[in-house]
């Protein structure tokens, strides 16, 4: 391909660019690797002793060995871990089923409520989370829960442990459900943009041959669209991993998810600057990597439904 | 017969799922809210158990000069970070949009700001607006110049730049992606007309370019005011409630002040005003497609 | 014979069984339990942490523990302590929670825990602990409601209280040949001299950000330069001569301190002074361990403290933790035994040895406390000014706190006048106070 040639202005141009976009990252992995002492001292910057005692504090119940400056593991970032992966994992999965069969039906179907579904889909786009916040709270806490005499309720008591009634509150289920509400309508906007591209013709070879409409969904219509999964795929699960409000007032000490874990961290009286450039670089790496091998998908996502043709 | 009635129901089954989990997990908390906002509500309580208070919440609110201030902070917030963040967004599109190596790996690291988590944007930002440690301000040192109280002097200013500098990068790629999808035949007729690159883009880019840029600068808009751990990390709210907006303040009249009935009837205000923007939206939208439309039959027309 | 050995064989191994069973030991019922307490992020509860294996190794009690930061420990308590089931055996409470969950008749009363001679350890030796700590923290119902007083009871232990205390750079003070300040006047004199004499260092480091911070430190100087929130019929007076004065104050030491003074959060603030950028440190005495820690201050062995300086009285700082037992928790007494261990002289001994603060008057005099932390004796002579009426703690006071920390923070940032500060928040203070029934007898 033939490129034109620049002035070198343009080239400044674009490194300072990079620089302003990649420098705060790149600034939190070299303080990660670098004592309080140092951080706070202004030692500058690139030329430190690394250490990666940070990394011991946050990781120490998942390393095989006790790290010898710590008394005790505070942090217990490996159950964080694994429950930020399970929740985002599983509200992805099951946004991206619901979201594309609802997708389908609003794009191909005329049924009756096709209108208010729609629209409702877009104006519950708008809300906020932290308007959220209160109800979810109180109905995960106090209504939607099985009563520990009911058979049910004993079972699950016995089986998992706990006191008081089984609530959503506190348990992964609680917080799956809530993201999967959340996401729905953006998945449905972005696949309802992919599906329209699909033919019809398509659909309609296919129902000639005497396939019914969920073969005709299943096998016609998902492979065409994998390009739009990709996208809603990797959205919906950034603001799962990503997402700090609702899991916090709806998790306990056994479902803490990873930014949960480092806004605790936080504490007032012991800014442990290094830890939490450790825990903010281990959070930020599934992100970063889906952005370096996806980097299309994403912007096709982004792009879908904002820019025709 | 059976097969037919499959057909009918078709489409509900494709809906179902959907339909019941946003109606019981968005709508009926939503309802419940707005049930909460009439009442006064502690959270020891249970909802039943609360008692019935009509608007009181609404009418403290409305005279409340602290609530003032939260919707003045957001409502600046909002339109400050979309001005910027088009003005900033699509002149880099205008400027970048030639053929040169490397474009997609360029795009690849514009995009890591946005996939970054906002507690941890929070973070980053905190640690750099530090006063004393703090990599701006050690910087400006070492240029000569005076450190600056980001946090304490220019909290609002400060967050609004943590926002231009995460989001900046979804309208840069959504106006580079408009602009790579305009007709070039518009373009090189007005090159062969003589038009400076300034007219090109004031009369043909900029134009065939606003649809999108409306959506996009909406979109951007309505998630603005959806902003909070960011300015939770960095600022909680402060100094005073110079960077207190509305969504963070009802986090904390729900868990500090412990005021649900208050927190649920801000909430309500908030859904007003978003809907009122939303409403604009859609006409705005709509004005904008029939105009475009109109121009782009026009320039086909010339041609 | 044989028949005289059986009996007498028979009578010594029934009087070794009825006294095994008489010297059973006390824990020996709950061997095996599992305890679930909440725990602050906080200094204190960090050293607690340390020593919680030897609770374990003595009694065969489990601990698992919740750690929060100590606002999220808060919502999170709230939200446990008003289900009919909690999750939680023991929690560590911050003090002025006291209110809320004693008036919501959520924690357990712990007379009936005392009376328990199975429960209760004769050597226990109550009057070792701290009587300033035991009022503020521990004690409700009394005189005003939340002090000692005839008509009051036991809800809680103080466990990780702290008060207020100065420290000061050795190092600056000798070079410029300054005296320790022993009154607010020289101290707020040296304050704003210590930038002149050391160019880039300010003078005392304080908390000053919006919200709890600004009013935190705002109490520091209202109560020993002689003033009150609320008078004796609960009437604001917080906008009196002795407000004022105590406003300026605070102002005048962010003025004279280090850069990015006013937006200060308590660890900036101690940050300041671990980092040398400050020469006076005035805040709670948690911080002792820190300034010690190589990996965190530079100033290791630079320290020297001195007592909260007097105005026109000493009154330092009462706060901190407190730790009781939930009404809604499933092992009640075991959570005793903790709280007991814990507060014990033994338990008490250890923590501060672990670097956690101490509740008994015993401890601060300790020789072996002593010998690892020098700084106990005075911390043990400043906790006999400590006011337990430093603060109000009534169930409305988060409101009023929250207001007159974002109106402080105003006067910092924004200049506000401190007189017409101080009135809007008498004024609004006034109207809460009305609201939740405080006038009813006026």
């Amino acid at each position: 391909m033939d490129y034109d040639r620049q002035n070198p202005a343009f080239y400044a141009l674009l490194v300072a660019l990079i620089f302003m976009a990649v420098g705060p990252i790149v600034l939190m992995f070299y303080n990660s690797f670098k004592l309080d002492v140092d951080i706070i001292g202004g030692t500058s910057g690139l030329i430190f002793l690394p250490t990666i005692q940070n990394y011991e504090t946050a990781l120490c119940d998942v390393l095989w060995y006790e790290p010898k400056h710590l008394d005790f593991c505070a942090l217990k970032f490996g159950g964080a871990f694994v429950n930020s992966l399970i929740i985002a994992l599983v509200s992805t999965a099951l946004t991206l089923i619901i979201g594309c069969m609802a997708a389908y039906a609003l794009v191909r179907f005329r049924f009756m409520g096709r209108d208010t579904a729609s629209l409702t889909t877009l104006m519950v786009r708008m809300v906020p989370p932290a308007v959220l916040l209160v109800p979810v709270f109180g109905l995960w806490n106090n209504e939607f829960c099985i009563s520990k005499k009911f058979w049910l309720g004993e079972l699950i008591r016995d089986t998992f442990g706990g006191r008081g009634d089984v609530c959503l509150a506190g348990t992964h289920s609680g917080i799956i459900l809530i993201y999967v509400a959340m996401n729905l309508p953006f998945v449905i906007w972005i696949l309802q943009s992919f599906i329209v591209q699909v033919p019809r013709s398509l659909e309609e070879a296919a129902r000639v041959d005497g396939a019914g409409p969920f073969q005709v969904f299943f096998q016609i219509v998902l492979p065409l669209i994998k390009p739009g999964l990709a996208a809603a795929a990797i959205f919906t699960f950034r603001i799962a991993w990503n997402e700090y409000l609702l899991a916090s007032a709806l998790s306990d000490r056994d479902t803490k998810t990873v930014p949960i874990l480092i806004v605790n961290n936080m504490s007032e009286f012991n800014v442990e600057w290094g830890v939490i450039m450790a825990t903010g670089m281990l959070l930020a790496i599934p992100p970063i990597i889906f952005t370096l091998f996806a980097s299309r998908q994403i912007i096709t996502g982004m792009t879908a439904g904002a820019v025709k043709g | 017969m059976k097969s037919q009635k499959l057909n009918r129901m078709t489409p509900y089954v494709f809906m179902a799922p959907a339909v019941i989990i946003m109606g019981l997990a968005l709508l009926y908390p939503l309802g419940y809210m707005i049930y909460g906002s009439f009442r006064a509500w502690d959270p020891s309580q249970n909802i039943s158990e609360t008692e019935f208070v009509g608007l009181k919440n609404y009418i403290t609110l409305f005279f409340d000069p602290a609530f003032r201030e939260s919707l003045s902070v957001t409502l600046t917030f909002a339109f400050a970070v979309v001005t910027a963040e088009l003005a900033i967004g699509v002149g880099l599109a205008l400027l970048l949009d030639r053929n040169i190596r490397g474009m997609s790996v360029l795009r690849t690291l514009f995009i890591l700001p946005m996939m970054i988590a906002p507690v941890v944007v929070g973070l980053m930002w905190r640690y750099m607006y530090h006063p004393t440690v703090g990599t701006i301000n050690r910087t400006l040192k070492s240029m000569g110049l005076e450190g600056v109280d980001w946090l304490g002097q220019h909290a609002l200013l400060s967050v609004i730049i943590a926002d231009i500098w995460q989001w900046t990068p979804f309208i840069f790629i959504l106006s580079l992606a408009a602009l790579q999808s305009l007709p070039r035949s518009a373009l090189e007729a007005a090159k062969i007309d003589g038009a400076t690159g300034w007219q090109q883009i004031r009369y043909i880019k900029l134009p065939l370019m606003m649809p999108v840029l409306i959506v996009t600068g909406l979109l951007r808009l309505i998630d603005a005011f959806k902003v909070l751990e960011v300015i939770l990390v960095m600022t909680e709210g402060g100094p005073g409630l110079s960077t207190e907006i509305i969504a963070l303040r009802i986090s904390r009249t729900a868990t500090e002040f412990r005021e649900l009935g208050v927190a649920a009837a801000m909430s309500n205000y908030l859904l007003i005003l978003l809907l009122i923007l939303t409403l604009g939206m859609f006409v705005i939208t709509r004005l904008q497609e029939a105009r475009a439309a109109r121009q782009a039959r026009q320039i086909q027309e010339e041609d | 014979m044989l028949t005289k050995l059986k009996r007498m064989a028979l009578g010594a191994s029934t009087a070794l069984t009825m006294t095994s069973a008489a010297i059973a030991g006390p824990y020996d019922a709950y061997e095996g339990t599992t305890l679930v307490v909440n725990f602050p992020a906080h200094p204190h509860y960090n050293a607690v942490m340390k020593i919680l294996p030897e609770f374990t190794k003595e009694t065969g009690i489990e601990v698992e523990v919740d750690q929060l930061p100590y606002l999220k420990m808060r919502e999170r308590q709230t939200l446990e302590l008003g289900q009919d089931e909690g999750d939680y055996d023991l929690i560590a409470y911050v003090v002025f929670s006291k209110a809320d969950y004693v008036y919501a008749d959520q924690l357990e009363n712990l007379a009936r825990y005392f009376m328990n001679p199975k429960l209760a350890d004769p050597s226990y030796d109550a009057d070792d602990l701290i009587d300033g700590y035991v009022y503020n923290i521990g004690f409700a119902g009394g005189n005003k409601g939340y002090l000692q007083g005839k008509t009051g009871s036991l809800f809680g232990m103080p466990y990780g209280s702290e008060t207020s205390v100065l420290g000061y750079r050795k190092d600056i003070f000798e070079k410029h040949g300054l005296s320790v300040p022993e009154t607010y006047a020289e101290m707020l004199d040296i304050a704003c001299k210590i930038p002149q004499l050391e160019p880039g260092m300010g003078g005392l480091s304080s908390r000053a950000a919006s919200g709890h911070h600004a009013a935190h430190a705002f109490l520091l100087h209202l109560a020993p330069l002689g003033g009150r929130i609320f008078d004796d019929a609960w009437n604001p007076i917080v906008n009196n001569k002795a407000g004022v004065q105590a406003a300026n104050a605070l102002k005048k030491i962010i003025d004279c301190g280090p850069e990015g003074a006013a937006s200060f959060g308590f660890g900036e603030a101690l940050g300041s002074f671990l980092n040398g950028d400050t020469a006076m440190f005035l805040d709670t005495t948690v911080v002792a361990g820190q300034i010690d820690d190589a990996s965190k201050s530079k100033v290791v062995g630079k320290v020297g403290w001195a007592m909260h300086p007097e105005g026109v009285r000493r009154g330092s700082q009462t706060g901190g933790f407190g730790i009781g037992i939930p009404k809604n928790a499933e092992n009640k007494e075991a959570a005793f035994l903790l709280m007991q261990w814990l507060t014990s002289k033994t338990g008490d001994k250890l923590v501060a040895l672990a670097g956690g603060n101490p509740s008994r008057f015993s401890t601060h005099a300790d020789a072996d406390v002593n010998a690892k932390f020098p700084h106990m004796a005075t911390f043990g002579e400043a906790l006999k000014h400590a006011d337990p009426d430093w603060r109000p703690i009534i169930p409305v006071w988060g409101k009023i706190n929250a207001d007159l920390g974002t109106t402080l923070s105003k006067v910092l940032t924004e200049g506000l006048d401190v007189q017409v500060a101080l009135d809007g928040v008498a004024e609004r203070t006034r109207g809460v106070m009305e609201e939740a029934g405080y006038y009813t007898w006026q």
